[in-house]
């Protein structure tokens, strides 16, 4: 239960943690539990080729729901993703009602499909790598994702993905 | 039917020539030389968009069939391509896949290409404007107006595309290569600029064509779960793949139903000019370019061949120069519900030809390829890979069903085999 700052910014990295663990494990209601109603949450990347911010994926928490509830309606590569984040800094605004956060991730992709999946399957390779820029709304002692910018480095995505990052 | 021992599986199917092809045709290492050579290296390839580069001395790098290539615009705002290679040493001119000449780099002036190495410099029409002590080296041997750099064909078309032909003599002129299956969207395109909002790549363990067949055609929309439930009616199954000249496909139109997919929207308000709304036209041009319209968004692909079971796929998404933000941002978002990197369909397509890729790598034992349904040249009917096989194996003078013998129109090919 937050009572101040230091309280409140160990709780924004409890849920940081908390969300990459649910997305690891494919846990994306629990993930989604994590967020406030007005949650959205957007996937970026900066392209020189074209000069241009681009956005490669968005949604507020129904269109997130809606994609979710559909995963089992599409093929999807089932290697399955493992995130390491690291929480850099986490600022709590004075009142103590929201926050924003950076952290850095790198995603893994656990080779279970794969070019010859005896061959890759137990391998991890290198997915993506960029940052979570998030905000927080805190209600109640509690600490909600109000907002995710998924910021990546890449450009190059290979077969891509049907799931959150 | 039972499972196949070898000798079965390998035969020949119970089809027409043409209607199969060898697998070595997506694995053979020499065949997939061949085709930088015989193909890319003559055919007009859409390397970027003008957008890309809309200011005088901004430049894009990229590269065909292995030769690098810069593409800049000139003070007179004209788009020019040359190869990407100093003719001093051959040293890569410019390294960086975009930017601006303006301003000045560490070895060279401002409004300038600079070869780092030695200081050469180039201005936008290509001409060799500054050779470092040239006189001390050269003498009167050699001067600047003999070191040009290698100027390539670049034309700027079909909604401001930049058109790259690296053959001095194409054996067409882009107007008469892709002209035709321009027709159905060239008022579209061409009403008011477009700008690209969208890049990303796929690299990807497959041959180029399988990519392209997968764009050529739509039975494979049994994969796709959003194209079933909005598209799968009487209107669907009537679009016709339409075959034109050097081996282009394109692929009517129909209204697409967004709504019957949870969580879309109808696309109407926000249809390219001259579009009747939810409409959706693909135009696929020979050997590995796609242009794909639904109705708010346009998708290109454009492939680079890395081998022959090794691709690069860079995707493209453009809007209307002239979009309000709103609607920039609502296109955007059509565009990436299917075909961004964490869309509904182009993960699913990527997992396919990387699946075919995958039975089809070099030294694989060769098999038969069916491209055999024949549904009066509508959606499912499987005529745009037949009539690209045959454009390629003139190209190639190989026969696509036996790709170690010389060409031959599939109708002569099957006369000569009953003759034997």
């Amino acid at each position: 239960m937050p009572n101040n700052n230091y309280d409140i910014s160990n709780s924004v990295r409890d849920t940081i943690y908390r969300a990459t663990i649910a997305l690891d494990g494919q846990e994306w209601h629990d993930w989604l539990a994590l967020c406030s109603e007005d949650y959205y949450y957007i996937i970026t990347s900066f392209s020189p080729e074209i000069n241009k911010d681009m956005i490669y994926m968005e949604g507020d928490l129904k269109e997130m729901t809606s994609i979710i509830d559909l995963l089992p309606k599409h093929n999807t590569d089932h290697s399955p993703l493992r995130r390491h984040t690291s929480v850099y800094t986490v600022d709590v605004a004075e009142d103590g009602k929201s926050a924003s956060a950076v952290s850095s991730f790198v995603v893994y992709q656990n080779m279970l499909d794969g070019n010859n999946s005896h061959i890759d399957s137990g391998e991890s390779r290198l997915f993506l790598v960029g940052k979570y820029i998030d905000d927080f709304v805190i209600e109640n002692d509690q600490v909600k994702f109000l907002k995710r910018e998924v910021k990546l480095d890449n450009r190059r995505l290979d077969k891509g993905s049907h799931w959150p990052i | 039917m039972p499972a196949r021992n070898n000798k079965q599986w390998t035969a020949d199917p119970k089809l027409e020539k043409g209607e199969w092809i060898d697998s070595r045709v997506y694995s053979d290492e020499t065949i997939a030389e061949e085709e930088n050579s015989k193909i890319f290296k003559q055919v007009w390839v859409p390397v970027c968009h003008e957008s890309e580069l809309p200011e005088p001395y901004d430049f894009r790098t990229t590269s065909i069939a292995n030769e690098p290539i810069i593409i800049t615009r000139g003070p007179d705002k004209v788009v020019r391509a040359f190869l990407n290679v100093c003719p001093h040493r051959g040293m890569l001119i410019e390294r960086r896949p975009s930017g601006s000449f303006m301003e000045g780099q560490p070895s060279g002036n401002p409004k300038r290409m600079t070869c780092m190495f030695h200081a050469w410099q180039f201005d936008m029409k290509g001409n060799c404007v500054y050779v470092s002590r040239e006189e001390e080296g050269y003498q009167d041997r050699l001067c600047k107006a003999d070191v040009g750099l290698r100027r390539l064909r670049c034309e700027v078309k079909y909604g401001g595309f930049v058109w790259v032909n690296l053959s001095d003599n194409p054996s067409v002129s882009l107007e008469d290569w892709a002209g035709k299956p321009f027709e159905c969207l060239q008022k579209s395109l061409d009403e008011e600029p477009l700008e690209v909002f969208h890049y990303h790549k796929a690299i990807i363990d497959t041959n180029y064509k399988l990519w392209h067949d997968t764009n050529s055609e739509f039975y494979h929309d049994f994969m796709h779960y959003h194209n079933r439930v909005t598209g799968f009616n009487d209107s669907y199954f009537a679009r016709k793949n339409e075959a034109f000249d050097h081996g282009h496909v394109v692929v009517g139109s129909f209204e697409v139903n967004y709504e019957n997919y949870e969580g879309f929207e109808s696309r109407a308000e926000l249809s390219f000019p001259h579009l009747p709304p939810n409409q959706w036209y693909m135009i696929d041009l020979f050997p590995g370019f796609n242009f794909n319209l639904r109705g708010s968004a346009l998708r290109t692909d454009v492939v680079t061949p890395l081998g022959p079971n090794k691709v690069m796929i860079e995707f493209r998404g453009l809007g209307l120069k002239s979009d309000s933000a709103e609607d920039r941002a609502t296109r955007i978002k059509h565009h990436n519900s299917i075909w961004g990197p964490f869309g509904r369909n182009l993960h699913e397509d990527l997992i396919g030809v990387t699946g075919q890729g995958t039975t089809m790598r070099e030294k694989t034992d060769n098999r038969r390829i069916l491209h055999g349904r024949q549904e009066n040249q509508t959606i499912h009917d499987e005529n745009g890979m037949r009539h690209y096989y045959d454009e390629w194996g003139r190209w190639m003078d190989r026969l696509p069903s036996a790709p170690d013998q010389p060409y031959s129109p599939p109708a002569a090919a099957a006369e000569a085999e009953a003759a034997e």
